[in-house]
């Protein structure tokens, strides 16, 4: 099972990769997209530093797991 | 400014150029006169780039009007080989290899070339003191060091030198 | 016949006598008719609005011929990261705000230097000053001024690397360990300050003579910001006065020169000052670091967790490739079951940071190799054999990221145990410290954009025999020209003689991505390889015909001799076969290419080199001095190639390592640099440079010409930890933030006095 990012159509092995492309490109597109979704893209990011674990990218993941279309 | 009259010898070449007063040495000798293998990488006097030998001693030629110049000898980087024939300093940086970017080593051969005049068999330290004011950035200095050795030990020289 | 006739013989570079004769003419040498010399107006404020720019009086000066401001530019924003647009973010010469102190406004040519400068007073600026911030932890915070429209927070870019399971590492660790540490900016100091000549045609073609690391990179990005077509554009770059980092993008002494010429039709040249140099270039990528990482109390390593906040100064410049390098090589050179990189560039109102030899290993290296030493220290465990236990090998796969073939890291090991033991105890006050590394051999990414092979070569051969080799890359005193002709020489089985060397104009010589990231011997030299294997080739089939040998034989060349490869004693000359191959060819000489780009070679690099280094100090306790005694270096750069050049390489990293790690620093005050020259920037000079020793390991890197690898910039990475390291041992303390001054270590050791008395 593999995902699809729901803004650029990247297919990623799981939503943790996903969160890791959507972070690292971070483009005017996929920010609105994370914003939109009531997360804020910059405080994500923050409490990433911030906090111990992979909050960050896990709190990301969760989101994708579900928005993110499941392609095989 | 009215210009002055400049009498140089340049690599035993003698010259008379009319400059401005408060022309450097090392801009005569870039400008004026063509010169360029003497460079400048800075403006506070502390690089050593710019050394070329005034009667025999080393100094940085940006840190003398070429006015205090007038009548003296000049040696430039041009003026250490005869035609083809390499200095033995220039033939022992070559087999060291003690440049790479070769920026600073135009300084560096005159600073070593004062040394040798002055003391032909220099100490490992003195070599090092001698180039103390010639920063070079690419060798880490140990092989321009090992070029100098390398003269001060005899290698270059021919029979009757 | 011997393993190699050309590779790995102590040879001349082959520049060599036009350096030491001063005939080598680099760009800050050039002198054109009717030349101009230009001057650049810098901000004088960290971050400001641009009001309005009067230039009249300047334009009136006796001996201005022309002014440019951001309003003759097409205003495009560029940057080297060409894939990524919002990353190109830099103008150069400002248009509506000023970003760092030094940052460029107006530029002015006049018929000599001191008029240019007596015009930059006349040139009146009205600012609107802003609020600005010079930490990367106080420009993420809410409310911080915000330098770039679409960067909230001032983040700039992330980076993030993941393997395993950290958390579960960490509760399966029997000993965690956290700590914090600041990585200083460092300036590149090349010896050939930042210059260039332009020279604009009216046919509409510009030539630019300019000191670079990468003429291909200068060529598109000012055909890119001057609206020029690419190949209208030509850049000339027979020598390079030092780089290590500082040239390869594009800079204002380029772009004001060419806009000035484009504007009067004149050359106009641009040299930078050396306080020009240190304060409106670009420098090494300060770092704050933290690291967690979790071992077993026998020392296998279990979990590594870092993060980083770099601070970025005012643009991205190559800062995103660092910042992801910095985190790539924090795991190195060693195996880590889980590992988590979170690295954040930041916008600052500083000289923005970017590449610098090592390019953000330097200060991974440092911050690692301290923490492993700390780590030993606490359970008791030998730092050989810590990092022994640990090490790379060949074969390793770092998860997701990269396939290590060859790696002569247990090699180093031993060679450096050996020697830590040959010096026996050591005076008080006296201390070794050692780290190791490992780096890259050229980056596989193409964040550049280009359509091009990464590297191209071809060979020609003439009819005496004298074989023209145009290489795209470039050398800045690293030694490429000598390396690539001795790969050339090599597989052509020719001698260093035989090859004349075409390099550094890009209406010549074909594309490559220059300079930076370590990547001309693997990259430019496998280009070279095959472009001399395809021209050998050609000649064999005529020395084949010829000889007409049995068809199990097959053929070689060595040292200017054709022959059977297992019968030399039959064979022709190389030059006879030469003259004939051309007349059997209409008259052609013989022509061959090669080129180079990686394909799946994992996220970094196709190939890594390794080592270990160990310094010898002496710390004085009353000042806190430290003294260089020795330094030994065990390095794996897989085949040598240029044995001298490599020596050199070596011993220049290791300078510019010791300053990184103990004498340079870039102190600023509200964003302004304090010490922008060279009495007050110290960078080491002869009589601190101590002896050293190193100590070659064999390797063979299948990926690279005839088993190479880098070598010149891996060697920068070790120095600070192993000094960091040295201190530690020889006074009891460690100190984590660069550069390790004689203040620090005083103040370090009276914290530990307090400590124990208290």
């Amino acid at each position: 099972m593999a995902y699809k990012c729901p803004v650029c159509s990247k297919v990623w092995p799981d939503t943790l990769d996903m969160a890791r492309h959507v972070f690292g490109i971070a483009d005017q597109a996929h920010k609105n997209w994370v914003n939109s979704k009531g997360l804020n893209f910059i405080e994500l990011l923050l409490i990433q530093t911030m906090e111990p674990g992979n909050k960050g990218y896990k709190t990301l993941a969760e989101l994708l797991e579900k928005e993110a279309e499941q392609v095989k | 400014m009215e210009k002055q009259l400049l009498r140089i010898t340049v690599n035993g070449e003698y010259h008379e150029v009319y400059i401005k007063p408060k022309k450097l040495l090392v801009e005569i000798i870039r400008d004026e006169l063509g010169l360029t293998g003497t460079k400048r990488a800075c403006s506070t006097a502390s690089c050593g780039a710019c050394t070329v030998l005034l009667n025999g001693m080393a100094v940085k030629s940006c840190s003398i009007l070429a006015m205090q110049a007038e009548g003296a000898e000049v040696t430039t980087v041009e003026g250490l080989a005869e035609g083809a024939k390499l200095s033995p300093i220039q033939r022992s940086f070559l087999d060291q290899g003690a440049y790479q970017c070769g920026f600073c080593t135009p300084g560096m051969l005159i600073s070593a070339t004062a040394l040798l005049k002055e003391n032909p068999n220099p100490t490992r330290q003195e070599i090092k003191e001698a180039i103390h004011g010639n920063i070079c950035r690419c060798t880490g200095y140990n092989s321009i060091i090992r070029a100098v050795q390398g003269v001060a030990e005899g290698k270059y020289r021919e029979g009757g030198r | 016949m011997k393993k190699f006739t050309v590779i790995n013989t102590p040879v001349h570079n082959i520049d060599g006598v036009a350096k030491v004769t001063g005939r080598a003419i680099y760009t800050f040498d050039v002198k054109l008719p009717g030349m101009l010399y230009g001057k650049i107006l810098r901000s004088p404020y960290p971050h400001a609005r641009i009001k309005n720019i009067d230039a009249s009086r300047a334009e009136k000066h006796a001996g201005v011929k022309g002014i440019v401001t951001g309003k003759d530019t097409l205003g495009i924003k560029q940057g080297i990261w060409r894939r990524f647009k919002e990353l190109c973010d830099e103008e150069i010469l400002a248009r509506d705000k000023v970003r760092y102190i030094g940052e460029p406004v107006a530029a002015v040519a006049a018929v000599d230097e001191d008029t240019a400068e007596e015009a930059l007073d006349l040139i009146e600026v009205e600012y609107e000053l802003l609020p600005a911030v010079f930490e990367p932890l106080e420009a993420i915070k809410e409310g911080a001024p915000q330098l770039h429209e679409n960067a909230e927070r001032n983040i700039n870019v992330t980076r993030h690397i993941e393997w395993g399971d950290v958390d579960q590492g960490f509760k399966d660790a029997d000993y965690i360990r956290e700590d914090w540490f600041k990585c200083s900016s460092q300036h590149h100091v090349c010896m050939e300050t930042h210059c260039a000549v332009a020279s604009y045609s009216p046919e509409g073609k510009l030539t630019v003579w300019t000191s670079t690391q990468s003429h291909y990179y200068i060529q598109l990005l000012l055909a890119w910001v001057l609206g020029l077509r690419e190949n209208d554009v030509r850049v000339i770059s027979r020598y390079t006065g030092g780089g290590f980092g500082s040239k390869f993008e594009l800079d204002s002494a380029q772009f004001c020169s060419s806009l000035l010429s484009m504007k009067l039709c004149k050359p106009v040249k641009i040299v930078l000052s050396r306080e020009e140099e240190f304060m409106a270039t670009k420098r090494r990528t300060p770092m704050f670091y933290y690291l967690r990482t979790g071992v077993k109390k026998d020392g296998t390593f279990v979990a590594k967790e870092a993060r980083a906040f770099t601070e970025g100064g005012a643009y991205t410049s190559m800062g995103a490739t660092a910042l992801y390098l910095t985190g790539f090589f924090q795991a190195f050179p060693y195996v880590w079951p889980s590992y988590r990189y979170d690295g954040y560039r930041v916008y600052t109102n500083t000289e923005p940071s970017s590449a610098m030899r090592g390019f953000g290993a330097p200060q991974a290296t440092f911050c690692a190799e301290t923490q492993i030493e700390l780590i030993a220290k606490e359970l008791g465990l030998d730092p050989i054999e810590i990092r022994r236990k640990n090490s790379m090998y060949p074969g390793y796969e770092v998860p997701g990221q990269a396939w290590i073939q060859s790696c002569g890291l247990i090699q180093c090991l031993d060679k450096i145990e050996k020697w830590v033991k040959s010096r026996g105890k050591l005076p008080p006050n006296h201390g070794i410290g050692l780290a190791a590394y490992g780096f890259m051999s050229g980056g596989i990414f193409n964040w550049f954009d280009t359509p091009y092979a990464f590297s191209a070569a071809i060979v020609k051969i003439n009819v005496d025999g004298k074989v023209d080799l145009y290489v795209g890359s470039q050398d800045m005193g690293q030694g490429s020209n000598t390396t690539l002709s001795m790969i050339c020489a090599e597989e052509l089985g020719v001698r260093l003689d035989d090859i004349r060397l075409h390099m550094g104009d890009t209406d010549i010589c074909p594309v490559d991505l220059g300079a930076w990231g370590s990547r001309e011997t693997l990259m430019q030299g496998n280009a070279v390889k095959m472009a001399a294997a395809e021209a050998k080739r050609q000649l064999l089939e005529f020395a084949t015909a010829k000889l007409s040998p049995n068809i199990v034989y097959d053929l070689d060349i060595k040292d200017r001799w054709i022959h059977l490869i297992a019968r030399p004693e039959r064979g022709l000359s190389y030059y006879d076969v030469v003259k004939e191959a051309i007349r059997g060819r209409d008259g052609q000489p013989i022509i061959a290419r090669g080129h180079y780009t990686p394909h799946r070679k994992g996220m970094i690099s196709p190939a890594y080199s390794f080592g270990v280094q160990a310094v010898e100090i002496a710390v004085e306790p009353e000042t806190g001095k430290i003294t260089l005694k020795n330094c030994v270096t065990a390095h794996d750069c897989g085949q040598v190639i240029n044995p001298l050049g490599l020596k050199g390489q070596l011993e220049g990293a290791m300078a510019m390592a010791a300053g990184y790690g103990f004498t340079e620093d870039l102190p600023m005050d509200e964003g302004k640099i304090l010490n922008p020259n060279l009495v007050d920037y110290k960078v080491l000079r002869a009589t601190e440079m101590p002896e050293t020793e190193v100590y070659e390991v064999e390797t063979y890197e299948p990926e690279g010409p005839f088993g190479a690898k880098e070598a010149g910039e891996g060697l920068t990475n070790p120095t600070a930890g192993a000094l960091s390291n040295a201190v530690f041992h020889a006074v009891g303390v460690s100190i984590k933030n660069l550069p390790i001054t004689p203040e620090k270590v005083l103040e370090a050791l009276k914290e530990k006095k307090k400590k124990k008395e208290g």
